[in-house]
């Protein structure tokens, strides 16, 4: 019932709010979405103790017959690869709905919209029947549409309907595969099993992986699928973008390793040197083009694209330290990511700017943005992989797992780490090093005077928890491993099995 | 590093207009209300501080003189525990901000004290000197004869620093007077802050700088009264141009190339100094100015302290704010030195005397307007 729990909380939460009789002002609604939001994070702390770490297959299941007739049951469960993401889920949805502050426009459809994504998400991460996952899936799709066109920025409508189309393929593609796999298997069983697969020829299993791999791709993103995440992230507020970066980047990355490699191991052995290079054209990509960016949000946007793309090498790699690599780096990059936007919004929200030509000195201790600027350059510095912070952890083990198997996709992707550094040092030292100064952007507007707003402590308070969940899981990588590694250990383990029983390229 | 653009808030007054009003008898600081708080404010803080400032230098020059290894320096000869701890946990006055100000003064070396520096009165008075402090001193004995420019070179700096204790001392009472009269009614406006400041300068113009030492028993002039140093022309303007003005680049959040003669090789027309420096650095690492604007925030009068709590980030950015509010005066006290040396009086209706003001205040109009002239305005 815990897990249900999960779903219920958010959905009935948001039918709550939206159906309350009486107006809601925008504190009410705020402080009871934070309630119920405080309330699931809770419960998915109360899984950690319910889950045995030593186990690596589902656990906590939960069911119910629904429309079997159509392969539709409500199946839940959790294993080490779902619950790191659960409980980021939980962490992210609280931290945006604390930093949605001012929201004049519809207070209460925007946290009904905010509960329904956390809601859908841990759906999504919970489901254990292939058409329940793609409800939730699309499920999020609307709340997270709504919420960029109606807050969002000025070129807002452009970059929703981008984000739509994009994730409506990325949808098509994911619902074909599973169709297409229970026609090609001639069984409504639409439950997790890879068993089904086997039956199919090769060339059937290749051609509905692929569809999966582009559909989750697109989600990831991975080059050159991506184009929608800058654009989507420009126009988003920052809570948005947190959920975004943290939590729902997560659900392609999450799909890769649950769908695409556990329904179609045979053929993933088949595909993993192509996407072992797919990866690191996605990584080069996604930091060659954070160097260029001037809008500090793009610049953070492309970081996620090099960032997600060690994944995809990770799992193509399928050896027990490169997935647990991978669980690190979903959770290190959720967090990280949405420390950086938070403190790009809070940049934002004082100087009126991302523009890295205009921004100087912000750490100017008196009249800048020093605490932010410091949690910036520690946030820039664990993107970066720097010892003692999550980014590390989770590199060193992405790169350590992989290097074996793909040496040369893992050589370059360990280019796009040390790029990150160029960039993200770029950004600290233009917005952040030298003297004081919010230069206007047109030469002939004159001079500003500084009066930015200070950042009270209290405002930074979630981003200071976020950068210390970052230093805590850096210098205590275990916490996070032991509820992981059963997990994981158990798909490297399915790969190694497969690849001596089934010679590469023979079908059974 | 990046070389930034300084940012002004308000655009700069030009030259041109800063001569007319030196040459009208205008104020260059705008007559408000609110600046003549901040003014009056912050040369009480300032007093303050000179007044310990002076002590310190004067004790220094006298009861450190040759001291190869002055470690106990800023305590005025009250060492004890409790102030060495005061002293290690930085809860005291930063004489090093007097020392910057004496080397600054020591380098640029105007003016009729360093002149005489060089005369050889100076050097025959050096040399009793250390023949008399040798006597009883071997580490003197050994260095003197391997670095013979070594002790003279100290006395001259300890010159500088009697000279400047002196000229502080008289500044601190004119400062916390000027204070004082506020309180009392007898100045109201930024007219009559300039016109005090510019008599109190006059009425010690002609004050004797002196500066004597005590070795063994007895008592030897380094600069005596017949060197005929005066306070105004031999020290306070020496001051004003190498604080004020000049200053020195040091290193804060703006880096200068020397290479690429960021810093002009022309040590005369260096802009480094009080009137030229960016606030907004104030408080950063390693810049000597922010010094000065942490003592001076430890003797804020509460009116003052409470005028700058209402305003942009209250006590997080006061610093800067004490900075701003410190330029504003200084234009008033060099304003009021600009007035007391003039070459004639303003009124006069000879034409030659009236071109010679003009060229004399054109002078320093155009050095002025290279300042922070941003905070002249009323806001």
């Amino acid at each position: 019932m815990t897990l249900t729990l999960l779903l219920l909380i958010p959905f009935l939460g948001a039918l709550g709010l939206s159906l309350w009789p009486r107006t809601l002002c925008e504190v009410v609604a705020r402080r009871t979405a934070i309630v119920l939001l405080i309330i699931q994070l809770l419960l998915s702390l109360r899984v950690i103790f319910l889950f045995d770490s030593t186990d690596g297959g589902m656990q906590l299941q939960e069911g119910l017959y629904w429309l079997s007739s159509l392969g539709l049951d409500y199946r839940l469960g959790i294993d080490g690869l779902s619950l790191p993401l659960v409980l980021i889920n939980a962490v992210l949805t609280l931290v945006a709905a604390i930093v949605s502050r001012s929201i004049s426009q519809r207070p209460r459809l925007y946290f009904c919209l905010l509960l329904v994504i956390s809601g859908a998400v841990n759906g999504a991460f919970l489901s254990q029947n292939l058409l329940l996952f793609f409800l939730f899936y699309e499920l999020e799709l609307i709340p997270l549409w709504l919420l960029i066109s109606v807050w969002g920025g000025s070129n807002r409508a452009y970059a929703a309907t981008k984000f739509l189309i994009f994730t409506a393929v990325s949808g098509m593609l994911i619902l074909g595969a599973f169709l297409g796999l229970a026609f090609a298997t001639g069984s409504v069983d639409f439950s997790l099993t890879p068993v089904t697969t086997l039956q199919l020829s090769m060339g059937g299993q290749i051609l509905l992986l692929s569809a999966l791999l582009i559909g989750f791709g697109i989600k990831v993103p991975l080059f050159p699928f991506h184009t929608w995440l800058p654009d989507a992230h420009t126009e988003a507020s920052t809570p948005v973008s947190v959920l975004l970066a943290g939590v729902l980047l997560k659900l392609g990355t999450y799909g890769i390793l649950r769908f695409g490699m556990g329904l179609f191991p045979e053929a993933w052995s088949v595909l993993a040197p192509g996407l072992a290079i797919w990866a690191a054209i996605s990584v080069l990509y996604g930091s060659l083009a954070a160097i260029a960016q001037v809008d500090m949000k793009r610049m953070v946007a492309y970081s996620s694209v090099g960032h997600m793309g060690y994944v995809l090498l990770a799992a193509a790699a399928a050896t027990p330290v490169s997935l647990l690599g991978s669980v690190f780096q979903m959770v290190s990059h959720g967090l990280i990511s949405a420390l950086l936007f938070m403190l790009v919004g809070v940049v934002y929200k004082a100087t009126g700017t991302r523009n890295l030509d205009v921004l100087r000195g912000l750490l100017n201790p008196e009249r800048g943005l020093p605490l932010t600027g410091s949690l910036m350059i520690l946030g820039v510095m664990a993107s970066a992989g720097l010892p003692g912070m999550a980014g590390f952890i989770s590199e060193f083990l992405l790169f350590r797992g992989s290097i074996e198997k793909f040496p040369i996709a893992t050589l370059l992707s360990m280019v796009g780490s040390a790029l990150t550094a160029v960039y993200f040092l770029l950004l600290v030292n233009r917005a952040f090093f030298g003297r004081l100064a919010v230069t206007p952007v047109d030469p002939n507007s004159g001079p500003l005077d500084i009066r930015i707003p200070a950042s009270t402590l209290v405002e930074q308070l979630p981003s200071l928890m976020l950068a210390g969940s970052v230093v805590f899981i850096g210098l205590w990588p275990t916490s996070l491993a032991s509820i992981t590694e059963s997990a994981t250990n158990s798909m490297a383990q399915l790969m190694s099995t497969l690849s001596i029983v089934l010679p590469i390229g023979v079908t059974p | 590093m990046t070389s930034a653009k300084i940012t002004l808030s308000q655009p700069l007054v030009s030259a041109a207009e800063l001569q007319r009003r030196l040459l009208a008898g205008q104020t260059l600081l705008a007559d408000t209300p609110d600046h003549l708080l901040e003014v009056v404010g912050v040369l009480e803080s300032y007093g303050e501080v000179l007044d310990a400032y002076s002590i310190n230098l004067i004790y220094q020059a006298e009861r450190q003189f040759l001291n190869p290894f002055p470690v106990f320096r800023f305590f005025d000869g009250d060492i004890n525990p409790a102030k060495i701890w005061r002293h290690l946990n930085h809860d005291r006055i930063n004489f090093e901000y007097a020392e910057y100000c004496q080397k600054a003064m020591f380098w640029h070396a105007t003016g009729g004290l360093d002149a005489y520096l060089d005369s050889s009165s100076f050097l025959e008075s050096c040399k009793a000197i250390i023949e008399k402090k040798r006597r009883n001193d071997p580490l003197l004995s050994l260095l003197h004869p391997l670095f013979p420019g070594f002790l003279l070179e100290l006395i001259r700096s300890a010159a500088t620093t009697h000279a400047l204790g002196q000229f502080w001392r008289v500044m601190s009472d004119l400062f916390l007077d000027l204070a004082r009269a506020q309180r009392q009614g007898q100045v109201s406006n930024i007219e009559q802050v300039v016109e005090f400041i510019k008599h109190g300068l006059v009425a010690a113009a002609a004050n004797l700088i002196t500066y004597a030492v005590e070795i063994h028993g007895h008592k030897l002039w380094v600069l005596p009264p017949e060197a005929g140093l005066s306070f105004l022309a031999d020290v306070a303007v020496p001051y004003v141009e190498a604080v004020f003005l000049r200053g020195m680049p040091f290193l804060g959040t703006v880096s200068f190339n020397a290479q690429a003669q960021q810093i002009s090789p022309d040590q005369a027309s260096f802009t480094y100094g009080a009137l030229y420096a960016d606030p907004l650095p104030t408080m950063g690492a390693g810049i000597p100015p922010s010094l000065l604007m942490q003592d001076m925030y430890r003797h804020l009068p509460e009116s003052l302290h409470s005028w700058y709590l209402q305003r942009t980030r209250g006590e997080a950015d006061v610093r800067v704010k004490i900075c701003t509010s410190f330029q504003k005066s200084m234009f008033c006290v060099t304003e009021a030195a600009i007035r007391g040396t003039l070459p004639n009086s303003l009124q006069t209706k000879e034409l030659s005397q009236q071109q010679a003001n003009a060229d004399y205040a054109g002078a320093w109009a155009g050095r002025l307007a290279k300042g922070r002239t941003d905070c002249l305005a009323a806001v």
